[in-house]
């Protein structure tokens, strides 16, 4: 018989016992704790991507909101710059009208002052014309007149002053 | 055997296709003696009223492929058990080269195979079952490559006359017959046996030992056809495990009678055509053998996946019967 297909039943029990041998160790030692733990692994891979998945979501609602409130602080402050712009040339407007009212008042006061003065002066200036034209008088006509004369022409002259002043 | 041995001896042509199948097959004698093996061999084989002179006395003596069964499975146990523990308690649980190999293949038979065909549920239960196989018969066939005794071979020609290396010795013994277990048809024989009953159990589990047989032939056929269904479906029964047999052991013996008849031209060619001849045709040769040997190397890893997956398959089959 050819040797290569010689039942040998001895091989064929050794070969059994073996087997079964290996397979009792491998199977307590070996396959069971790796498939646990491949098992777990994969469940572990399947949560954190899962995770990342939801953590994703987080991320993009919070973006998203983020973003609502920048638009709205925008919103915002673009209001309060018009509202103060506003405010700002109103208060300026009203600080100029003071300022020009005040400046009126000053001009109409100081106007009305320097009236007074003028006519005070004009006045002053008037007696003194009286007086110097007085002086001027006796020393023109070197004499000594009378009263008489004095008075008459004092009251002329006076009566011309306030021709003059009448007419002024 | 030993190839070298017969430089210098006689050479014909037409002893290669014996050299060859020495080369396969067991080892005539006991590669180790012990007295209680033979003892219980003995009455093991009385039990069941064999005779010693019978082919199918059950010698339990440790020839060279129990003795290389021994080895293969210690080697791919302490291989297995040492990586995949080292793996699940290391702290960053980074597989390292070989580790991530078995992984590949863990996980392949896992979703591709084991899932695919016996079920996302019951899967867990014949895993063991499968791997085990997967391994046991890639380590066989592995190993089986890698010409370790005829390296002891040459040790004791060379040093023919050294003590240690005479007849009688272990290194000696060992250098004598085929080292690829799976080649032996009693060692495949005896994995489909396991595969066999797996699948039978399989089915008996699920569905009770009746509906388990009722479940051979489908039901609902007119009732003639049963006299062909039930005889093709039993013979079937049998003959998947013989398949898985000669399978595997066919694919490792011819492989390896082929590359020991490449190696033999160089000797035949210098036998016939003298020693030119033999030199001419040396690079050829080898080079054919390397190549032969690259292929052994693939067929080992397809006809292990081959015998893992067609176990799976008949599981499957036998726990859903409608598909």
């Amino acid at each position: 018989m050819n040797p290569l297909l010689t039942p040998e039943l001895g091989t064929y029990v050794w070969s059994l016992v073996i087997f079964l041998t290996v397979l009792f160790v491998l199977k307590k030692f070996a396959w069971n704790p790796l498939l646990d733990f491949l098992e777990e692994r994969e469940k572990d891979i399947a949560e954190s991507l899962k995770m990342a998945e939801s953590a994703k979501t987080d991320l993009e609602k919070i973006k998203e909101e983020s973003e609502k409130i920048l638009n709205e602080a925008k919103k915002e402050g673009k209001t309060i710059v018009s509202d103060s712009k506003q405010k700002a040339e109103e208060s300026a407007n009203k600080i100029l009208n003071d300022a020009k009212e005040k400046s009126n008042e000053f001009l109409d006061d100081a106007k009305s002052k320097i009236d007074i003065e003028k006519k005070r002066a004009i006045k002053e200036i008037k007696e003194e014309v009286v007086d110097l034209s007085l002086e001027l008088a006796t020393k023109v006509l070197q004499r000594n007149i009378n009263d008489e004369d004095n008075s008459k022409f004092v009251k002329s002259s006076l009566e011309a002053v306030k021709v003059d002043e009448a007419k002024s | 055997m030993f190839i070298g041995e017969k430089i210098g001896k006689e050479w014909t042509m037409d002893q290669a296709p014996q050299y060859a199948i020495d080369h396969v097959a067991n080892s005539k004698k006991n590669i180790f003696e012990f007295e209680f093996l033979n003892s219980l061999s003995e009455k093991i084989s009385n039990f069941f009223g064999i005779s010693a002179d019978s082919l199918f006395y059950i010698d339990l003596g440790i020839t060279k492929h129990v003795f290389l069964l021994f080895f293969v499975s210690f080697v791919a146990v302490s291989t297995i058990i040492l990586l995949v523990q080292g793996y699940i308690s290391h702290k960053k649980n980074i597989p390292n080269k070989f580790m991530s190999i078995i992984e590949m293949f863990v996980i392949y038979l896992r979703d591709d195979v084991l899932k695919n065909f016996i079920g996302d549920k019951e899967y867990r239960q014949w895993a063991p079952l499968v791997y085990t196989i997967f391994f046991f018969v890639l380590f066989g066939n592995i190993l089986g490559l890698i010409p370790i005794f005829d390296l002891t071979g040459l040790i004791g020609k060379l040093g023919a006359n050294a003590e240690f290396l005479s007849k009688d010795n272990v290194l000696y013994l060992l250098s004598k017959g085929g080292h690829t277990v799976t080649a032996n048809v009693n060692v495949t024989f005896a994995i489909a046996t396991i595969t066999f009953f797996a699948f039978i159990f399989a089915g008996i589990k699920k569905y009770g030992f009746i509906q388990h047989w009722k479940n051979l032939a489908p039901s609902g056929l007119p009732l003639p056809l049963y006299f062909i269904v039930v005889p093709i479906e039993f013979m079937g029964l049998f003959i998947r495990p013989l398949a898985l047999t000669l399978r595997l052991a066919g694919n490792m013996m011819g492989g390896h009678i082929a590359l020991i008849i490449f190696i033999t031209f160089i000797f035949s060619a210098t036998a016939e055509l003298g020693g030119f001849a033999g030199f001419g045709i040396a690079p050829f040769s080898v080079s054919l053998a390397l190549g032969l040997t690259m292929l052994e190397l693939l067929v080992a890893v397809i006809q292990a996946y081959v015998f893992a997956l067609l176990t799976a398959v008949f599981i499957g089959m036998a726990i859903h019967v409608d598909h």
